[in-house]
């Protein structure tokens, strides 16, 4: 039995050494990858210095342009959005690691229904992204608990980047063009046969909604310039999907931004990639028309 | 609660630590293991826990009754008994698996030739690990009148038997004699069997979460759109697909067989590196062996001898009879039906030409690799089994057909790649052929980690590998592709 015991903390002092060795490893390659998802998270919570942020999930990521706005606004953007149907467990965590190193002037927030419905396909275990930031904020440690993962980062940093070695070891597979700030334009246009509106048959998740409510709070605290916008779809949903985050933004003064039914785009396929997303031609035509109306905006109170 | 989770990772060290603390009283760690039994599998499936213990006590309360009627040379009464068990066993699994199935299809075909009925599907809920523990409860009253064991006694480790929590949910499916004698004896903390069985926790995991779980991002994402993707990325997921079951169910056997010995019982195992073999009938005796040995002791051999006197074609009769039960073991669908028929179909050119009976060894070179013609028939084989499991994969025969249409329709598009998935598929891939090239043509003993490592210290081994299984690994995974049997 003692000499069980003896092989057993060898094993465990084995593993504590290669894992914080391995581990910090890992840290370097993440924050000097050029892959497309290591590199856009890092540089969202590690570098980013711009005034102007957009949030949200893919729809955001494909959808706003930054050099557009920047031409229009005059002011440097990025766009931090990531895939994958993120919702406001991994936003909360990401604004808080962003928090903990400046304030932003202006966050453009494409909101989503996963961000207030319980929808079983996108939940806490979105947070999970944010690993690498394990202990960079309070927020991201919180988003991180929910998700149920903070403990094992916490006790294994190899873990925190667990599936990317690939990506980490080569930098290069899916490299992101820097100068796009973030946007992930797609090519294509839609093949329109089949396609069907997206329904969100669940019910709203108090506990995103009060998440919802502590991301406006916190941006309101820094006194930064919240605007929620809703983006065009190809086909709409029967449902009024604006009308939860039109009622959370009148009832917190943050500006609502509905261009879910806008008819410059519902409805033309050369302007989509899918039936939710637009294409790099679709996305440029969106986004000069939200840089237009954008700076009326910036820097104006929401009525 | 899943194997390779963290929740059964908890609730084994606790189990672990009880039960070895009463080592000394075999009695104590018999009821201790079977409380922790029925306690994991009402975790998973309350409402048919009490199903469990009713048919563990009525196929006890059987064989009993066939020992007696034995013991007082009634044949007639023993011969009753075992005949009323199979009906038991089967009706079970009949009624909740099959029903809907056949009684929806003949009311289909029914009404095709123009007879009107109508039938409402129950939509019952098939207990969790029913085709695993039915076949553990028929084998003990089978054996019982074949002679081959005494009636247990004792009805708790008759209990134990059926429902030992490591195997309950996918088998490997243990026989009586083997595990009733393992648990008349105590058993003693040993370092040997808990290390031993801890790194066959570990491989098992590593070709769960590592392996089979990365290619399914890849398969999935292929076969649950296969109309929207080419030809050349369907064959290709096709192709992972046998190498991804593989993965997931030896992973899950390895994990299972290592608790069991971590709890001092050896039980059966359940697969021998499949692909390295050159027909059919090697593939099946070395993939899900102890269902395959299990349908050969209490199907194929009883049915091959009544029909002997049909020579040949009743051993063709036999084992298509035989690989029909296997496939439909597998689910209530047609798919099924036609996975046994397929592979029983591969069965009759080597009847024919009598490769059947000959045990036929790859042969190898002088540096101990297989040779050219060998590896074209491995990989011969290994189609063949594709083939097959395109059937298995499909939810019914029109998506089969669907997707084999869409092969020639889509045949120029390009290939579907998913680099990061592949790349560490690919990476841990290698590590798993490699240790199964290892163990079948040089080392030729079970080594669940790349030779390299034995020469090493065992602790380093296993912290290295826990790494692996920590950056290759999916956390967030389904179940295991058997559960669902």
């Amino acid at each position: 039995m003692k000499k069980l015991l003896i092989h057993i903390a060898i094993v465990i002092c084995l593993f504590f050494v290669f894992d914080r060795t391995l581990g910090l490893g890992l840290k370097f390659l993440y924050s000097r990858s050029n892959a497309t998802d290591e590199y856009k998270i890092s540089y969202s919570n590690e570098s980013t210095e711009a005034p102007l942020l957009f949030f949200g999930s893919s729809r955001c990521l494909h959808h706003y342009a930054p050099a557009i706005f920047e031409k229009e606004l005059g002011i440097e953007c990025y766009n931090t959005a990531d895939w994958g149907i993120k919702n406001i467990y991994y936003h909360y965590g990401l604004l808080g690691n962003i928090l903990s190193r400046y304030t932003p002037k202006t966050i453009v927030f494409e909101i989503h229904p996963c961000d207030w419905l319980k929808t079983p396909f996108s939940g806490k275990e979105r947070a999970s992204s944010l690993a690498p930031y394990c202990g960079m904020s309070d927020a991201c440690d919180e988003m991180l608990k929910q998700s149920g993962k903070y403990w094992p980062y916490q006790l294994s940093w190899t873990y925190r980047y667990s599936g990317s070695l690939p990506n980490l070891l080569t930098g290069k597979l899916g490299s992101m063009d820097r100068s796009l700030k973030g946007w992930k334009p797609m090519s294509g246009v839609l093949d329109t046969i089949g396609v069907k509106a997206e329904e969100y048959p669940f019910p709203v998740d108090q506990e995103r909604v009060a998440l919802l409510e502590r991301f406006i709070d916190d941006c309101q605290q820094r006194g930064i310039q919240l605007i929620f916008v809703e983006s065009p779809m190809y086909v709409c949903s029967k449902e009024d999907v604006c009308k939860f985050p039109r009622e959370l933004a009148a009832k917190h003064y943050v500006r609502f931004i509905d261009h879910y039914r806008d008819t410059d785009f519902v409805g033309h396929a050369e302007y989509f990639y899918d039936f939710g997303h637009l294409n790099k031609e679709g996305a440029e035509k969106y986004s000069a028309k939200m840089a237009k109306e954008l700076k009326n905006i910036i820097g104006s109170p929401a009525q | 609660m899943v194997v390779n989770s963290l929740a059964f990772l908890w609730f084994f060290l606790l189990v672990l630590v009880i039960y070895y603390l009463c080592q000394t009283k075999k009695e104590v760690q018999n009821i201790f293991l079977l409380v922790c039994s029925y306690w994991f599998y009402a975790q998973i499936d309350w409402d048919m826990t009490a199903l469990l213990a009713i048919l563990t006590l009525v196929f006890w309360l059987m064989g009993r009754g066939i020992s007696k009627a034995i013991e007082q040379e009634k044949e007639k009464r023993a011969s009753l008994l075992t005949t009323l068990s199979v009906i038991v066993g089967i009706g079970a699994l009949f009624y909740f698996k099959y029903l809907d199935f056949f009684i929806g299809s003949f009311v289909k075909a029914a009404n095709v030739i123009g007879l009107h009925l109508s039938w409402t599907a129950l939509h019952l809920v098939v207990p969790v690990g029913l085709s695993f523990f039915t076949f553990k409860l028929m084998s003990y009253t089978l054996d019982i009148y074949h002679g081959k064991i005494d009636h247990e006694k004792n009805v708790m480790n008759f209990a134990n038997f059926i429902a030992f929590f490591p195997t309950i949910l996918s088998g490997p499916i243990d026989r009586p004699k083997p595990f009733l004698k393992q648990l008349s004896q105590s058993r003693l903390f040993n370092p040997d069997n808990l290390m031993l069985g801890f790194r066959r926790v570990l491989w098992g995991m590593f070709m769960k979460m590592c392996i089979a779980d990365r290619l399914d991002l890849y398969i999935s994402a292929v076969w649950n759109n296969f109309e929207h993707h080419s030809a050349t990325s369907i064959v290709f997921a096709s192709l992972l697909y046998p190498f991804q079951m593989y993965a997931d169910f030896s992973g899950y056997s390895e994990m299972a067989i290592g608790v069991s010995l971590m709890l001092g019982f050896k039980v059966a195992e359940n697969f021998k590196r499949p692909f390295f073999t050159i027909n059919i009938s090697q593939y099946w005796s070395r993939w899900h062996m102890s269902l395959t040995s299990w349908l050969t002791d209490y199907v194929f051999m009883p049915l091959n001898i009544k029909l002997r006197d049909w020579g040949t074609n009743g051993t063709i009769a036999a084992i298509m009879l035989n690989m029909t039960f296997i496939g439909m073991w597998h689910g209530a669908d047609w798919t099924f039906f036609l996975f046994g028929i397929y592979h029983g179909l591969w069965y009759i050119p080597l009847m024919v030409s009598g490769q059947f009976f000959k045990k036929t060894k790859i042969q190898v070179n002088s540096h101990g690799w297989p040779t050219a013609p060998f590896v074209w028939k491995m990989v011969g084989n290994y189609l063949v089994v594709t083939f097959g499991l395109m059937l298995f994969h499909s939810n019914n025969i029109s998506e089969f057909w669907a997707v084999l249409c869409r092969i020639p329709e889509a045949w120029n598009g390009s290939l579907f790649i998913d680099m990061p998935t592949m790349v560490n598929a690919a990476i841990c891939s290698v590590a798993l052929i490699y240790v199964d090239i290892q163990e079948e043509w040089f080392v030729k003993k079970r080594i669940y980690l790349p030779t390299f490592a034995e020469k090493w210290r065992w602790e380093l081994t296993i912290a290295v590998e826990i790494l692996a299984i920590l950056l290759f690994g999916i956390f967030d995974s389904n179940q295991f592709i058997y559960f669902q049997f």
